[in-house]
């Protein structure tokens, strides 16, 4: 009896320390994915290329080849709340309108779901349209549009930065997600009492993938609001630094956002 | 002794039972994953089709900004990579054409386009 016991005791010993090293230490490898693995907002975004891409193209084939990775059971409606979803949330026109029009093409219909969707004008002398019903996709129930999934990024860090190597006051954005990784083309707006402008994180990759920065002007107040977070940070005006010979010049803002766990 | 040489023959079993179970029956499954890892040729597909796009609007920011998300290398070498794979694989004169005009223009521009300041 002793023996059975210490026989499954070291049975369950050896499958504890297999799943241990199949899971923790060494699990499959998941650098070959496929973009059904993609995370929700990188997959909007990719759903998003395959529009643009047939917006450029015309060849419903190959979107539909590329969407096809998908396995959506009926990607048509998929793409058309997409469209909406990010029309609501501010991202350019002719990308919603490019998932507008694959949405209605994969559907083989030519209503969009779009308030804005460009017409092609009727040529001259034709009776004006009037207006019929169309059938529209109607989009399944969703979640509340959210730009990225889990929670809002939230502000980790703000720190006043002297460093006159920079040569010029610079507001620093550095965004990382839950795992404290670099998320690149996050979408960050500033705004100023005369104007208004926008970066993305990531066009610098020798500074890293998740840092973008903007020149800031000496006396001005800034506002700072990363798309993806309902956070704005306010009250940025670049501070007085003193130089190693004394002299000043205008200091830099690093700021660092993350998004918390879902 | 004979009882030791048991127990680790049952130790070993069990650790290959976990790792079939843990490698083929229920491996970890991956579903956040970001364009970063995609597999080269779906990874040359979402360049070609950032090309693709950019050959329409000639966006060279918008451009760079989705190959940004490939990971951290310059954006003409992702595209350089690309055309290599799009080479080996006997893609269509047009799509490497596209390709190629778009690593031209990544190639012609400045090293990063600055914001510049209000």
């Amino acid at each position: 009896m002793k023996g059975a016991l210490l026989l499954l005791a070291a049975l369950g010993l050896g499958i504890a320390a297999g799943l241990y090293y199949a899971w923790g230490v060494n699990p499959v490898s998941y650098t070959d994915t496929s973009p059904a693995s993609l995370r929700d907002d990188f997959r909007a975004d990719y759903l998003t290329l395959i529009a643009s891409a047939y917006d450029a193209t015309g060849d419903i084939q190959r979107a539909r080849a590329r969407v096809a990775l998908f396995a959506y059971a009926d990607p048509g409606p998929v793409l058309a709340a997409l469209a909406q979803q990010r029309l609501a949330q501010g991202w350019p026109e002719g990308e919603a309108r490019a998932l507008a029009r694959l949405a209605a093409d994969l559907q083989g219909v030519s209503a969009s779901t779009l308030g804005t969707q460009a017409t092609t004008p009727p040529p001259a002398g034709s009776p004006a349209p009037t207006r019929t019903v169309t059938p529209i996709p109607s989009p399944a129930p969703t979640r509340t549009p959210t730009s990225t999934p889990g929670a809002p990024f939230r502000l980790l860090e703000r720190e006043p930065v002297c460093d006159d190597a920079f040569g010029r006051p610079l507001l620093q954005v550095i965004v990382v997600d839950a795992a404290d990784q670099p998320v690149p083309g996050s979408e960050v707006r500033v705004v100023w009492d005369t104007g208004q402008d926008h970066f993305f994180t990531g066009l610098k990759p020798d500074l890293g993938v998740g840092y973008g920065d903007f020149e800031m002007s000496p006396g001005v107040t800034y506002t700072v609001q990363l798309v993806d977070s309902d956070q704005p940070v306010t009250g940025l005006t670049p501070g007085e630094c003193t130089a190693a010979d004394g002299t000043h010049y205008p200091g830099s803002w690093r700021l660092r956002f993350q998004q918390p766990e879902r | 002794m004979k009882t030791i040489v048991r127990l680790l023959a049952v130790l070993l079993v069990g650790v290959a039972m976990g790792l079939v179970y843990g490698w083929l029956i229920r491996p970890v499954h991956y579903v956040d994953t970001a364009p970063g890892n995609l597999r080269s040729d779906y990874r040359t597909d979402y360049v070609l089709m950032v090309a693709q796009s950019y050959a329409s609007s000639q966006d060279l920011q918008s451009a760079q900004v989705r190959l940004a998300s490939l990971g951290p290398q310059a954006a003409a070498d992702l595209v350089t990579q690309a055309l290599t794979y799009a080479v080996d694989h006997e893609f269509s004169r047009y799509d490497l054409d596209t390709l190629n005009m778009l690593a031209i223009a990544l190639r012609e521009a400045a090293p990063t386009a600055e914001i510049q300041s209000p």
